[in-house]
């Protein structure tokens, strides 16, 4: 057989984008020190534990949010609905280790909310009333107000591009609106939204900021205490393998479920959307389910912020601030064109080619994102030094290694998944007899990428975009460890200040996170809304 | 390659040498993060015409990203705020002796690499922290770190969670001096008189006290300053006025000392710039600087710590343990930690 060009771009690019994980897996084959009879023996039970707490109730809790509100938005017209509808993506650009930061600052026995209790109701200082927040429940709440908009976005998503006709055959058979809700709209759209929860799953599993505040002993922490305080990297990757190994197997388990279903739409027919309105109490409650969501997620953290700003530095806005939002901005959109390209390309041979092998392989990029993002910084690292060291120094001087070049190809290599099972989802619905079309009519493959498939991908690739964006201006593992001399992003520039709990230091930046964010969030958003293919504007 | 590609690539690395040759520049890789280390920096260039390039991040990465460019990084110095990091990358052969004697007349012994392949810059010590309206003066008189395992305490102390090197550091020290199981059969004690699930920083446990919700805070001594410097808001400022500083163990070996300390990489391609930067660091200039930004204690004698911390008393007896210790026996003190519940 010979191979064309649709099987050596994929090929060569999973190799690369694989191979950090690779570098963390290949520590399964070295030594097993001591150390793991210690955490055997003392810790480890309590950090499975903990761990499977936490997955848990976020899942369940991040499915309610995202599911519910992007069914509410997709099928209702009700107060606010048009702003609910990009606004519910805001949590994106908090990272969840700023939520944890406000939640102490908050509910502490001293913090503000507490404080504010005891003033106004003139109680005594032994009184609280809020709960702890420094515990599992505290840390779902966390994760699951930050990270529902993965599960918002691809079910909003798949429930624009849902065949109308099936919904409406429901409730001509007497399905009330609950009952078509969650027996015919969400079991369409299974895919998606465990794709959703994948990511939302692996990056719990993998967070470090928010549970460390919380000091919360969960599977991450371990590997850190591990590597930090035992001076053992070599453990704390053969830890972190272990979390691959379990995003291995709840990946196949999911391909297993569903291995004979088919989600197509039987019809690609699709009618314009009459969205139902909603008065009186129906009406309040749609307003609140979609209003908590972005309370809790964004204008809390984002309050608290600013009075922390506000009240204590105001002096931020400087030529370095400007150099470092700019930094973040232009890296961000590089390395999500980048991605989506990439991504588009990558599933465009799968389906091209309609080859098994790399379709399999696809799906198991995202297992990079169970692990925590220095751990795979550091196999990026290696990977990076290894061309320095071994290829590129044979032809030139120049170094990867701390390049901005090298920090793209770090992003590029963290996000991808998040662009691959969005143009995947994408690619999904699009009905294949286009493509025999395509071939009976002697297109060539560029040409049925560049005119057929690309137009019908806008909205997967502006969502590609979206996500690759706000990842990257939040990233800080790889860029802490990769970047160049004397040279920030604002997550650093928070990082610097929040590494020492300098909460109200690392305000600003955090809040210039936040507004940078912004700007692709709801450009794109925009753009999403007009893409549903019987759209009139 | 054609012809035109192969001249520009040699154009490209003349011209690459060169500018190497003539930038005069030091390249540190640093785990201190404070705003007033780049008005430091800009100190030296000023004195000296070198440039000063720097990579901040987590101690524990940096070292990994020298370990992985190995004799190819560009770092000149490691910088640290825990003499346990230092000890790792001089153990792991990554650092060469530091050869000047003005460094070596100012750094004791105790605070530096066995062939002063690291220095210690600047002081800070792990003390107690004491609510005069819950503890008197004379119940803290002589208190040592080993007495605060009597059940008297119980209910009464404030710490941070055993993840914070800085509570690692101590412990190792503790293990230096009296053993693994006395150590363990001491922090069994201590944890149980905790008022408290850890939790926090070190200025939190400082709140703890003043707010009442314990009677002694262990914590950092340099944060005392910070709070009442009112730079970190009034709430801290007026807390921090309620407590009094404890220096442990001063009938006995001593309060706990820490250091941030530079290191001198192996490969360094600016070494003698290197070198300079750290004799400055070490400079009357320097060291007044740094204490009265970060409240740490001086490394040179002569220079004054900052009233905000020396109000509190400036001749204290350190313990002499070195330093270089705590690396020792961190890894034992994390395992003897999780083994008495510390979390």
């Amino acid at each position: 057989m010979k191979l064309t060009f649709w099987e050596i771009t994929p090929i060569t690019l999973f190799v690369i984008f694989i191979a950090p994980v690779a570098l963390v897996l290949y520590s399964l084959t070295g030594e097993y020190s001591d150390n793991w009879t210690h955490l055997y023996e003392f810790v480890l039970t309590g950090y499975i534990i903990n761990t499977v707490y936490l997955v848990t109730g976020v899942s369940i809790l991040v499915s309610i949010i995202g599911v519910g509100t992007a069914w509410l938005i997709t099928n209702y017209n009700f107060s606010g609905k048009n702003i609910f509808e990009w606004a519910l993506i805001l949590p994106l650009a908090v990272p969840p280790y700023i939520l944890a930061y406000t939640f102490t600052g908050l509910f502490d026995t001293f913090g503000t909310a507490n404080n504010l209790i005891r003033d106004v109701f003139d109680l005594g200082r032994e009184f609280t009333f809020f709960p702890k927040v420094r515990n599992v429940p505290g840390a779902i709440i966390v994760f699951s107000f930050t990270l529902y908009p993965y599960v918002y976005l691809v079910s909003r998503m798949a429930f624009i591009n849902q065949s109308r006709t099936m919904l409406e055959a429901g409730r001509t058979l007497g399905l009330n609106k609950f009952e078509t809700f969650y027996k015919l709209g969400v079991p369409m759209i299974r895919p998606a939204i465990i794709g959703g929860l994948m990511l939302v799953i692996m990056e719990t599993i993998s967070d470090f900021g928010a549970v460390d505040h919380f000091a919360i002993s969960t599977f991450t922490t371990g590997i850190f205490r591990t590597w930090y305080g035992m001076y053992d990297i070599e453990t704390a990757k053969q830890l972190a393998s272990l979390l691959l190994i379990f995003a291995v197997t709840l990946i196949l388990i999911e391909r297993y479920s569903r291995r004979n279903a088919s989600y197509s739409n039987a019809m690609s027919l699709y009618k314009p959307l009459f969205l139902t309105k909603l008065k009186g109490i129906p009406n309040t409650l749609a307003f609140l389910i979609c209003f908590t969501p972005i309370f809790i997620g964004f204008l809390l953290p984002v309050m608290e912020l600013l009075y922390w700003a506000l009240n204590y530095k105001l002096d931020f806005f400087n030529e370095k601030f400007i150099t470092t939002a700019w930094n973040t901005f232009y890296l961000a959109l590089i390395a999500a064109f980048l991605c989506s390209i990439l991504a588009v390309i990558i599933n465009f041979s799968i389906r091209y080619k309609s080859n098994n092998y790399l379709k399999v392989m696809s799906s198991f990029l995202t297992v990079g994102y169970a692990v925590p993002g220095l751990i795979l910084a550091i196999g990026v690292m290696q990977m990076l030094t290894y061309f320095d060291q071994s290829l590129i120094s044979e032809f030139s001087n120049f170094i990867l290694t701390g390049s901005v070049m090298g920090l793209v190809l770090a992003y590029v290599i963290k996000s991808y998944a998040l662009s691959s099972s969005t143009i995947e989802a994408g690619y999904q619905r699009i009905n294949s007899r286009v493509d025999d079309v395509a071939r009976t009519l002697k297109t060539s493959g560029w040409a049925l990428l560049a005119q057929v498939h690309l137009p019908l991908l806008k909205t997967s690739f502006l969502t590609s975009m979206l996500l690759v964006v706000s990842e990257v201006i939040k990233e800080l593992p790889a860029t802490l460890i990769l970047r160049p001399f004397n040279f920030d992003t604002l997550a650093v520039y928070t990082y610097i200040y929040a590494a020492e709990e300098r909460m109200y230091d690392a305000a600003a930046p955090s809040i210039a996170i936040v507004m940078v964010g912004l700007i692709p969030i709801i450009i794109l958003t925009r753009m999403i809304r007009t893409s549903r293919p019987a759209s009139r504007d | 390659m054609n012809l035109i590609s192969k001249l520009l690539t040699i154009l490209v690395v003349i011209f690459v040498t060169i500018a190497n040759s003539f930038a005069s520049e030091v390249n540190l890789y640093t785990s201190r993060h404070y705003d007033s280390d780049d008005a430091l920096y800009a100190k030296f260039t000023d004195a000296t015409g070198i440039k000063v390039n720097v990579i901040s991040g987590k101690g524990k990465a940096l070292m990994e990203r020298l370990a992985s460019e190995g004799s190819s990084s560009p770092a000149d110095i490691f910088i640290t705020v825990d003499a346990g990091n230092l000890w790792k990358v001089h153990k792991d052969g990554m650092f060469q002796s530091i050869n000047s004697s003005t460094i070596n007349s100012i750094v004791p012994e105790n605070l530096r690499g066995p062939n002063n392949e690291w220095v210690g810059i600047a002081k800070r010590s792990r003390v107690m922290y004491y609510n005069p309206v819950n503890v008197s003066a004379e119940e803290m008189e002589g208190l040592t770190y080993e007495d605060l395992s009597n059940p008297k305490w119980k209910g009464r102390i404030a710490i941070r969670s055993s993840g914070n090197m800085y509570n690692q550091s101590l412990v190792s020290s503790l293990i230096a001096n009296n053993g693994i199981s006395a150590t363990e059969d001491w922090a069994h004690l201590f944890v149980g008189n905790f008022a408290r699930k850890p939790e926090g920083n070190d200025r939190a446990q400082i709140m703890a006290v003043a707010n009442g919700e314990a009677d002694i805070a262990i914590a950092n001594s340099y944060y005392i300053g910070l709070m009442l410097s009112g730079k970190k808001g009034e709430e801290q400022q007026a807390a921090a006025r309620k407590v009094e500083l404890h220096f442990p163990g001063q009938d006995g070996r001593g309060a706990h000392i820490n250091v941030s300390g530079a290191g001198l990489m192996k490969n360094a391609p600016n070494a003698d710039n290197a070198v300079k930067f750290i004799e400055f660091l070490l400079s009357e200039e320097a060291q007044s600087h740094i204490v009265n930004n970060t409240y740490e204690f001086p490394m040179l004698e002569g220079v004054a710590s900052s009233d905000l911390i020396a109000q509190f008393g400036s001749g204290f007896k350190e313990d002499q343990t070195s330093v270089a210790s705590y690396g020792e026996f961190n890894p034992d003190a994390v395992k003897l930690m999780d083994r008495v519940g510390w979390q």
